[in-house]
């Protein structure tokens, strides 16, 4: 099986590159069998990093109404069936970008997906560091993420 | 299929301010606000752009051979017209003499961005409206539903092409979606006439692709009577403004390099510009209800957000770059220029087009040309030779420029000698059109809403009013929950809530 771990976002947003943080520890860890990219950016650009792999790992920041920063939640494509399909200025969202997939390539897609989403404090400042909270959480996360994986 | 659903039905509402929330970015979003008046109609209404805070400063300090990385970053949308404008500015700043060959590779380079991001806005943001009606229900009016009306084999090449443009950009840039070849004088990579060959089959495949999306345009947008009226409509979506664009030295159209011309409503030239020139030309207007400034031809002023000669409002992106320039130096989309320039001639239009869905057919003869150049240098054998970089010199204060897919983009750094960042200024291509975005909001929300009267269509109409610009605020690069999700929250006249109505 084929599988791909893929750290999303923006490595100069604060916690927004927490997922592209989580994927360089990875990376660095060599775990056999599993690709691991970061992709700083979203929408039709995932189907091209995407396709060919049997099981996707979405490692992002994500920011909740009442989650702590750090906390970390696995979620399916299923959650994301409430975010609307359709037009949005700039781009379409992951959910979209999948079933669009698997409409135009479906023998290409992953038949998984699943997201592992961090908790963020800060997304609004330019900054290459994780906030302490996050920072602090990291190495677990890390290390959930690795037991997941193996 | 059935045809598309161009109206809906209005239902009266009770409330007095209007909310459109596209949420795209978890951490903010940009949002329309309308407000209604006692009798029902628009009084006014606003685009908001969220702040990001920080970027300058975290950029000041930094060796200024970073920048290229760095502002790239801003935007997962466009990095690639980040990084070319940020290498241009780095020329100046060098004194750097870019050599012939660097000049291909980098305008190759771009010409791959030129065709993923437009194709991307046609197909994926664009043609819902049009393929499956702006009236349709949100549920089916998406690139999706898009790929049920037009079909699978179809949908499949659009992401072909989308991503042969892509591929181009991974070969010479060496990333696809954050750039890293850039350099003072040149680019740090050489191609291979393996390369090469490859790149020129891809070039190909899109350039009949791009025709192939003239004739859908034609077929679905222009040969439908009801969207014409929509086009052409004058209370909706048009508006007299100055336009700004790069041209090269015959006045055609250039996405990479080149003066920058602006004309006036009538079409004469205003001004034609050199990049270190920028700050003559344009100044800043600050609005207290929004983060992004507002730019103005100085020469004219900011008068609000009004139109016609006395009023320094400009717009760039397609629209502002057919209306500045006399064509295209590439067949195919110079005949579609001609076609489209006796189109509106037709219509009495003389000088540059005012209304701003033509945006749309700006775009796709844009697509078009991007195609047809992309060939004409993958074609080009001399792209494979070593000379990739020219000599530089001690660096000082730069500014370069590129037409993004959005519209013109300026960088500006000044540098200490040690090549350390002591400023930087960016005006980026939605900021040029904000205004003007705004307006065009405005107008189209008073022309749509009246007597209290609204609807899902008819919130979407006024959408399509800001969605043909291709406005990107975002300067962060993904979202995991994000989408085309409306809020619409009518609010009476001292502000406060009635109600919220969601689409999510």
């Amino acid at each position: 099986m084929k599988v791909l771990v893929l750290g999303v976002g923006n490595p100069i947003l604060s916690d927004d590159g927490v997922g592209i943080h989580v994927a360089r520890e990875l990376m660095k860890r060599k775990l056999p069998g599993i690709d691991v990219e970061e992709l700083a950016a979203s929408g039709l650009e995932l189907l091209d990093v995407v396709r060919g792999y049997d099981k996707v790992i979405i490692i992002d920041a994500i920011q909740t109404t009442k989650g702590k920063p750090g906390e970390l939640y696995i979620l399916e494509e299923k959650d994301f069936e409430k975010s609307i399909h359709g037009s949005s200025p700039h781009g379409i969202n992951i959910a979209t970008a999948l079933a669009l997939g698997r409409k135009l390539v479906p023998k290409e897609m992953p038949k998984e997906v699943v997201f592992f989403a961090i908790e963020a404090e800060d997304l609004v400042n330019v900054a290459e560091r994780l906030t302490p909270k996050v920072a602090k959480a990291l190495p677990g996360i890390v290390e959930q993420i690795e037991k997941e994986l193996m | 299929m059935a045809g598309p659903i161009i109206n809906d039905t209005p239902v009266k509402t009770n409330e007095k301010r209007i909310t459109i929330d596209p949420i795209t970015r978890l951490e903010g979003h940009g949002k329309i606000e309308i407000f209604l008046n006692d009798s029902g109609n628009v009084d006014n209404a606003y685009l908001q752009i969220p702040e990001l805070r920080g970027f300058e400063r975290f950029c000041m300090g930094r060796h200024v051979m970073e920048l290229p990385v760095l502002t790239n970053r801003l935007c997962g949308v466009c990095p690639a017209a980040h990084h070319l404008a940020s290498t241009k500015a780095l020329d100046a700043v060098f004194s750097a003499e870019p050599t012939p060959t660097a000049i291909k590779l980098r305008e190759l380079f771009y010409m791959g961005q030129y065709t993923h991001s437009h194709i991307a806005h046609f197909y994926a943001l664009a043609a819902p409206d049009f393929v499956l009606g702006p009236s349709a229900p949100a549920s089916q009016r998406n690139v999706l539903g898009v790929v049920d009306a037009v079909g699978v084999p179809i949908g499949a090449e659009v992401i072909k092409h989308r991503s042969y443009g892509q591929k181009v950009q991974e070969i010479v840039g060496g990333r696809a979606t954050h750039p890293v070849f850039g350099l003072p004088g040149g680019v740090s990579k050489q191609i291979s006439e393996e390369e090469r060959v490859k790149m020129e089959e891809m070039a190909k495949s899109c350039v009949e692709f791009g025709k192939f999306t003239i004739k859908l345009f034609h077929d679905v947008v222009l040969a439908n009577k009801d969207y014409l009226g929509l086009i052409l409509n004058p209370d909706i979506y048009y508006l007299e403004t100055y336009y700004m664009g790069m041209v090269d030295k015959d006045n055609k159209s250039n996405f990479y390099d080149g003066d920058i011309r602006v004309v006036d409503q009538t079409g004469n030239q205003l001004l034609k510009f050199k990049p270190d020139e920028y700050l003559d030309v344009i100044s800043e207007h600050v609005e207290p209800w929004t983060y992004m400034k507002m730019p103005y031809l100085k020469k004219i002023g900011w008068k609000g957000f009004v139109t016609g000669p006395t009023s320094g409002i400009y717009r760039v992106g397609p629209l502002g770059r057919i209306n500045v320039s006399q064509g295209y130096t590439t067949p195919l989309a110079q005949k579609e220029y001609e076609a489209f320039r006796k189109t509106v001639e037709g219509l009495g239009v003389k000088g540059p087009v005012h209304h701003t869905l033509a945006f749309h057919w700006a775009r796709v003869i844009e697509l078009q040309y991007a195609t047809e150049r992309m060939l004409e240098l993958a074609s080009d054998k001399s792209i494979t030779s070593d000379d990739i970089r020219g000599p530089y010199k001690e660096p000082k204060e730069g500014v370069g420029i590129v037409e993004a897919p959005r519209g013109t983009l300026i960088h500006h750094y000044a540098s200490d000698k040690n090549g350390i960042c002591t400023k930087i200024n960016m005006i980026v291509a939605t900021t040029n059109n904000y205004a003007a975005i705004n307006t065009s909001v405005q107008k189209a929300a008073k022309a749509l809403i009246k007597d209290w009267m609204v609807s899902p269509g008819l919130l979407n109409k006024v959408e399509m009013a800001f969605r043909c610009y291709d406005p990107c605020n975002s300067c962060g690069t993904h979202s995991l929950d994000d989408g085309p999700a409306l809020e619409v929250t009518v609010k009476r006249k001292d502000g406060s809530v009635l109600a919220t109505r969601r689409n999510f």
